[in-house]
């Protein structure tokens, strides 16, 4: 059997065991007056990690988009609060393809085909994921008659005004203050249209949150198992009640079909296979947050609820990454229409077409 | 925490995909049959015997008995497009799918040379004898008696729902040889035996489904006679033996594919290209809900028939699979009803019209048949371990 599939087992040893010792709760916790775990950083940059899946000739550590889904895995099942997925999977990839500088730490994307203008100054119309911790902020713009550039902005260039998502990750506005002639730009090839960049990035953001949340309610699995097995009740473990058995295996449910999701859409992405996929793998990964959050808050009681158990760590980025590279509503519609596109006669092979190894 | 790997299909496994596609294009037109809902379609034993021909019953039997010496995932990828097409599988369903299967691992010697052959070909038919009146989830607090006679034995009590017993040829019973009293334990003492729907003193009377057809039958066994060479297995380790044929009942492409055709058809209904209209809102979250669920479903019982093959025994995965898998068909059905203006009507004899009604009359059997999703998600609640216990 091809083993092209697999990431280097180095990789993932070493991701794991890097998160088990710094991702701890405490320093989840922590990190939500700041946004960001700079330690956790520091440690996954020291080993190249943030720019695994970037060309090594392009500035980037080289290495597969396995490698990469290894780690998004061990980032989303260790809750851990660093921009990887913005930088390997999105920010830092399009700098290294476009022939941009790759700077030493974050960088960030912002989230928008599109700017307006708020007293004169322009002002990225969604979010922008870890902003202030970028060393460089990239988006895409229509930039004169010439067609469509890529911007990567310093943070000399910006203001920004800080946000937060539910789980506590900084969530940015960025305004933008240099003029247009000062900003480092690559045009993209003439040959590509405004969407077809745009639609790539947008498939790469939304990969790497279906990657994350399926590492995310692997944990939140395991955990829901092993609470309700210690936790006694009417003198026994409430995993012996039947009741409780159904959320535990709800949330199992979720968590294999999130992860199958991602598996498979990251098999069809590296093997430039069509996007499909990634469309399907968030419809799938969506209703599992939905669906899986709810079956393991309500077999956790009241400690679920709480700062000082960890299962809440899970569940807000969870809710956080369902809405972020578009929303569930988005990518079950457009799936829908590459349904309709197909047509009748083709709908079972979407269903049972594999990515060609 | 339970894993399933993803699969890759081999060149000769994509390539079997295409055969069966061809294959149901020439046999099976478009327009020339009334497709059904699943395994529960028509039954046409000719057609049974053309895909026997093919080489595509029995397929992971083996070939000294007329099967094929193929992998579980060669099944499934045959099972699956049959499924897809509506086609008329009622004949041979049950025989391939699990009677086969069952025979070839505990069958005597005989027995796999009577049967399977006669499997494979498409000509034998078989029925599942399991549920009783009074035992359905709680299968061996089961009543019906096996008691010695000379060589043979004598068999009375009543099975209940057996699918088909009144067309079929064959039933393989699950009978008490040793009363509880004796066995202790009420696993023990069970028996199973291959038995002749054409017996002396066997009754099999349809009972009607909620959709008016007559699909299962009450059976009864009015001392019936059955020869010592038609014990299946041991005697007294029938339970063990029938938990392993559930393994080959659940999991598989027949646990949520039931409802399928109802989406395709609709899709054939509002989804014209030749029309300048753009497609409603709700056409499209419907399509992109169930296409991304079929997906995620196909991977994931994909992923079972593959662990089969490499000798596990994924008991555990295939509970897991057929809870959810047996839900979503129930969830097509109430998505295709809520996006309609229309009712169904149970005169309308279009295609997707009468899908529609069968569907919405018969779908709430999709989560009792071959185990209620209560029960599955018991038998999946134990194969959650805490972490640092090992499986
Ligand atoms: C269309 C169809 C075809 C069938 N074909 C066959 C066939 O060919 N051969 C055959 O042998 N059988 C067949 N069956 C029977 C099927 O296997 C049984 O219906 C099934 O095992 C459930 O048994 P029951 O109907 O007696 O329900 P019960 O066991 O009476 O269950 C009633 C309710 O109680 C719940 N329940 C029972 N025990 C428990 C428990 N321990 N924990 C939690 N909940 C519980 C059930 O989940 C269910 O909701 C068929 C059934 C259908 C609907």
């Amino acid at each position: 059997m091809t083993t092209t599939h697999t990431a280097d087992a180095l990789v993932t040893e070493t991701v794991e065991r890097l998160l088990t010792d710094l991702s701890t709760q405490g320093e989840i916790e922590h990190a939500e007056s700041t946004g960001w775990s700079s330690t956790v950083w520091a440690a996954l940059a020291e080993v190249g990690f943030p720019w695994v899946g970037i060309d090594g000739a392009k500035g980037g550590s080289g290495g597969t988009l396995y490698d990469l889904a290894a780690i998004l895995d061990a980032i989303g099942r260790h809750a851990a609060p660093v921009p990887v997925a913005e930088t390997a999977m999105v920010g830092g990839w399009m700098l290294a393809e476009a022939g941009l500088d790759l700077p030493a730490g974050p960088v960030a994307v912002a989230e928008t085909t599109g700017a307006r203008v708020v007293d004169g100054r322009l002002v990225l119309d969604a979010p922008v994921a870890f902003a202030r911790h970028a060393d460089r902020i990239v988006t895409l713009m229509p930039v004169g008659p010439d067609g469509i550039h890529l911007v990567s902005l310093r943070p000399d260039q910006v203001t920004i005004v800080p946000g937060y998502n539910l789980a506590g990750e900084a969530r940015d506005t960025v305004v933008v203050d240099a003029p247009a002639n000062d900003w480092e730009t690559s045009q993209i090839s003439d040959d590509l249209s405004l969407s077809a960049p745009w639609n790539s990035i947008r498939h790469r953001g939304s990969l790497s949150r279906s990657i994350m949340a399926a590492g995310a309610l692997a944990s939140m699995a395991q955990l829901t198992v092993d609470y309700t097995n210690d936790r006694r009740q009417f003198g026994k473990s409430v995993a012996s009640f039947q009741a409780v058995q159904i959320h535990l295996v709800t949330v199992a449910q979720c968590a294999v079909r999130a992860k199958m999701a991602a598996d498979v859409a990251v098999r069809a992405f590296a093997r430039g296979g069509s996007l499909h996929e990634i469309a399907a793998a968030r419809v799938v990964v969506d209703d599992a947050i939905t669906i899986g959050t709810r079956a393991a808050h309500q077999a956790h009681g009241a400690m679920g609820v709480t700062r000082e158990y960890p299962l809440h760590q899970l569940t807000r980025r969870l809710w956080s990454w369902r809405q972020e590279w578009g929303t569930t509503k988005q990518w079950r519609r457009e799936l829908g229409s590459t349904v309709v596109e197909r047509g009748a006669d083709e709908l079972f092979a979407l269903v049972t077409e594999h990515p060609q190894p | 925490m339970i894993e399933f790997e993803p699969v890759d299909l081999t060149t000769e496994e994509r390539r079997l995909q295409v055969e069966v596609i061809e294959f149901l294009e020439q046999e099976l037109p478009h327009g020339t049959y009334r497709p059904g809902l699943g395994f529960s379609a028509e039954k046409d034993p000719a057609f049974s015997r053309k895909l026997g021909e093919r080489g595509w019953l029995g397929m992971a039997l083996p070939t000294e008995y007329g099967g094929h010496d193929r992998s579980a995932v060669d099944r499934f990828i045959v099972a699956e497009q049959l499924l897809r097409w509506g086609a008329p599988v009622g004949h041979h369903w049950v025989a391939d799918r699990q009677s086969g299967p069952v025979i070839a691992k505990f069958g005597t010697e005989e027995q796999k040379r009577t049967f399977l052959p006669r499997i494979c070909s498409g000509e034998l038919s078989f029925c599942i004898g399991m549920s009783e009146p009074d035992s359905g989830s709680d299968l061996a607090s089961l009543s019906t008696r096996a008691v010695r006679d000379g060589d043979g034995w004598v068999v009375s009590g009543t099975k209940i729902w057996t699918t088909m017993a009144h067309e079929h040829d064959y039933v393989i019973a699950l009978t008490r040889t040793t009363p509880i009293e004796e066995s202790g334990d009420k696993r023990n003492g069970l028996t199973q035996f291959i038995i002749d729907l054409a017996s002396p003193g066997l009754t099999a009377t349809p009972i009607p489904f909620i959709d008016n057809s007559a699909d299962f039958c009450e059976v009864v066994f009015d001392d019936v006679y059955v020869p010592a060479d038609r014990v299946l297995g041991e005697v007294g380790q029938g339970w063990a033996q029938n938990t392993s044929e559930l393994a080959y009942e659940r999991g598989g492409p027949d646990r949520w594919l039931s409802s399928y055709l109802l989406v395709e058809e609709l899709l054939r209904r509002d989804g014209a290209s030749d029309t300048d209209a753009r497609p409603s809102p709700e056409l499209l979250d419907l399509l992109g809900n169930a296409v991304a669920n079929y997906w995620v479903l196909h991977h994931l019982s994909l992923s079972v028939a593959r662990d089969i093959d490499r000798g596990g025994a994924p008991a555990i995965e295939s509970s897991l699979v057929k809870e959810m898998g047996t839900r979503f068909e129930q969830d097509v059905v109430t998505a295709v009803l809520a996006y309609l203006d229309e009712a169904p009507n149970t005169l309308d004899s279009s295609v997707f019209g009468h899908l529609l009604m069968t569907a919405a009359l018969t779908q709430p059997s999709f989560t009792v048949r071959g185990g209620t999703n209560e029960v599955l998600r018991s038998v999946a609640a134990k194969g959650l371990r805490p972490s640092g216990s090992s499986r």
